[in-house]
């Protein structure tokens, strides 16, 4: 298993890298580009939910957060250095006025609390609109520049992505292994017997919910300035519903489950253009089927598959 | 002001129900059902179909919905809880939510997106009370309440299905002990709780119009409802919806209609900072 990953890492960074010169610079490469985008909003979301077994339903509307403040911030003539720590700020900001009262009770009160959250802010950005333009959102949103350098394209902006993955994923990963990630794992399987044991589950959760919304808060940063123009409808609470499905049906708490539903179920609505409001059912069916089936999602498959294998060739 | 009072006490009632409805699943399995606005949703375009597909009278159109709820309601139970007993909790959150994902976007396919009307099963002039207007849909909303209300107390105290009910959501293995079908009191439950919302659909569709994306917001003031009243709390629950009915209606007029969302929700949120179990208190904590 071990020598197999060491091997496969590498090909698919390969893979991805050369991604670009397969797909051109128009628009296969934008819907790629904002694939990666959902990747980062769903291993933020992989904190909370996949790891903690906390339910967020307002992770779209954190990622709006940090996407409209960072447009406003830029628009207003702000340096655009400024605005990953803004944008991070803010997630941060309302994750604590969240998760601060509601994260002590039981599971229910985040997730309705989290569902009226996103209602809200969808409210604010679609009433208060000499601020965020209202339902028809904002325009040339200036992009990104650091010290005089600018990134123009989408082959560029699909490898500075492509990097900030990287680095949320590898930050994914170290904190897994933390004794902070242990905590959350032992919060999620039973906050009774993780309290016995010494570990402080309410500030654990807190925690959990606050790193996994500043990812979605710094997404929607590289959001703004990479797409250049935001709207409402794309934080909406069937986008949040959508980033759970990414997460559910890649396979909750696996970081290459959360890459491999993210990118799968940003693709896949585009082929299957067709199928119109089925392909919603069909999501929701999925969900279902996932859990009740498989709750490791499609990452759990692969191991599974492979015990099976090995079972045949004794 | 004092016909705000009785619009609030109205829409009050209605939000009541929905909570009535979350309080019956939530009292049995200990469990929330974020599918519930989508019930509601369902019940009121049964009605509707039955109104304009089938032409049948709006009484007999109630008694189909009511049939056709149960029935919803027992199937969500078979694919939502049943295969989930024993397993955490978020994972029935998540999959009640995916419910109500489907049957908001069969509802579009079926229905369509466009806002359709249910006529009120009662008719006649608006009648004066205490120099306040009251519709005969507004005394038939209040009237609902009442008889809902009476039913459940009756059922719940003096029938035998309903005490074998009580001892489910007290002790489900002890229950099981003394001989009660479990999943058969568990299905009731679900169909009960379908009920209650199919009824709310109905009382709403003549006020606002009913459309598939109805659910989501009215099932939210459900749970804004159960965290105010205290969850499984059932007084909680009716005066829980008559105040946010009220803070809603008032709050529209006085402050600003485009946040009428908003109001509840930040209720809620000081509701939980100041009294973390609801003003009338929850009825279980968390068993080991």
């Amino acid at each position: 298993m071990k020598k197999q990953q060491r091997l496969l890492a590498p090909l698919l960074v390969a893979a991805a890298l050369a991604a670009p010169a397969l797909a051109g610079d128009g628009y296969a490469l934008q819907v790629l580009n904002i694939a990666i985008l959902n990747c980062i909003v769903v291993l933020g979301l992989n904190f909370v939910t996949g790891w903690t077994g906390q339910v967020n339903f307002g992770q779209a509307a954190f990622y709006g957060l940090g996407a409209y403040t960072t447009a406003i911030a830029t628009k207003a003539g702000l340096p655009w250095i400024t605005t990953p720590f803004l944008s991070a700020l803010v997630a941060l900001i309302a994750a604590l006025v969240l998760g601060m009262p509601t994260l002590r009770l039981r599971s229910y009160y985040l997730a309705m609390t989290t569902i009226g959250f996103g209602e809200i802010v969808r409210l604010i950005i679609v009433h208060w609109e000499p601020v965020t333009g209202g339902t028809s959102g904002l325009r040339a949103i200036p992009g990104i520049s650091l010290f005089g350098f600018t990134v123009e394209g989408q082959i560029a902006h699909f490898y500075l992505l492509f990097a900030a993955l990287a680095l949320a994923a590898l930050v994914a990963h170290r904190i897994r292994h933390s004794s902070l990630g242990r905590a959350m794992l032992a919060t999620r399987d039973s906050e009774i017997a993780a309290e016995l044991s010494g570990v402080d589950t309410v500030r654990t959760k807190i925690l959990a919910f606050v790193i996994g919304s500043i990812y979605a808060g710094l997404a929607g940063c590289l959001y703004a300035s990479s797409i250049r123009f935001i709207s409402p409808d794309s934080f909406t609470g069937t986008q949040a519903v959508l980033f759970m499905t990414m997460l559910i049906i890649g396979g909750m708490g696996s970081i290459p489950g959360c890459i491999i539903g993210a990118i799968g179920l940003t693709i896949l609505p585009e082929l299957l253009r067709f199928l119109g409001q089925w392909y919603l059912v069909l999501y929701g069916a999925g969900v279902i089927a996932v859990i009740v089936l498989a709750p490791g999602g499609l990452a759990s498959a692969y191991p599974r598959i492979r015990q099976r294998m090995a079972g045949f060739a004794k | 002001m004092g016909q705000l009072f009785i619009n609030g006490l109205a829409l009050g009632s209605i939000y009541a129900l929905v909570a009535l409805g979350l309080l019956l699943i939530f009292n049995t399995v200990q469990i929330v059902n974020f599918g519930q606005g989508q019930l509601l949703m369902i019940g009121a375009f049964f009605g509707i179909s039955a109104v304009t597909q089938f032409e049948l009278p709006v009484t007999a159109a109630w008694g189909v919905t009511v049939l056709g709820m149960a029935l919803v309601g027992i199937v969500f139970m078979v694919l939502v809880y049943f295969p989930l007993r024993g397993r955490p909790p978020f994972l029935v959150i998540l999959t009640t939510i995916a419910m109500g994902v489907i049957l908001e976007n069969l509802a579009l396919i079926v229905w369509g997106p466009l806002p359709v009307s249910l006529p009120s099963p009662v008719r006649g002039a608006p009648f004066r009370f205490a120099g306040m207007v009251v519709s005969m849909h507004q005394a038939f909303i209040f009237a609902t309440l009442t008889v809902v209300l009476v039913t459940q107390y009756l059922f719940f105290t003096k029938t035998r299905f309903g005490i074998m009910m009580q001892a489910t959501a007290q002790d489900l293995n002890m229950a099981r002990l003394v001989g009660i079908r479990v999943n058969r009191t568990i299905a009731v439950a679900f169909a009960l709780s379908a009920i209650l919302s199919g009824i709310a659909g109905l009382l709403v569709a003549p006020i606002f119009l009913a459309e598939p994306t109805m659910g989501g917001s009215l099932g939210l003031k459900g749970f804004i409802v159960s965290v105010i009243g205290g969850f499984g709390n059932l007084p909680g629950a009716v005066i829980g919806g008559l105040l946010l009915g009220l803070i809603e209606t008032f709050g529209s007029r006085y402050i600003s209609s485009n946040f009428r969302d908003a109001y509840s929700f930040i209720i809620m949120i000081s509701v939980l900072i100041v009294w973390p179990r609801g003003l009338f208190g929850e009825k279980s904590s968390e068993r080991v």
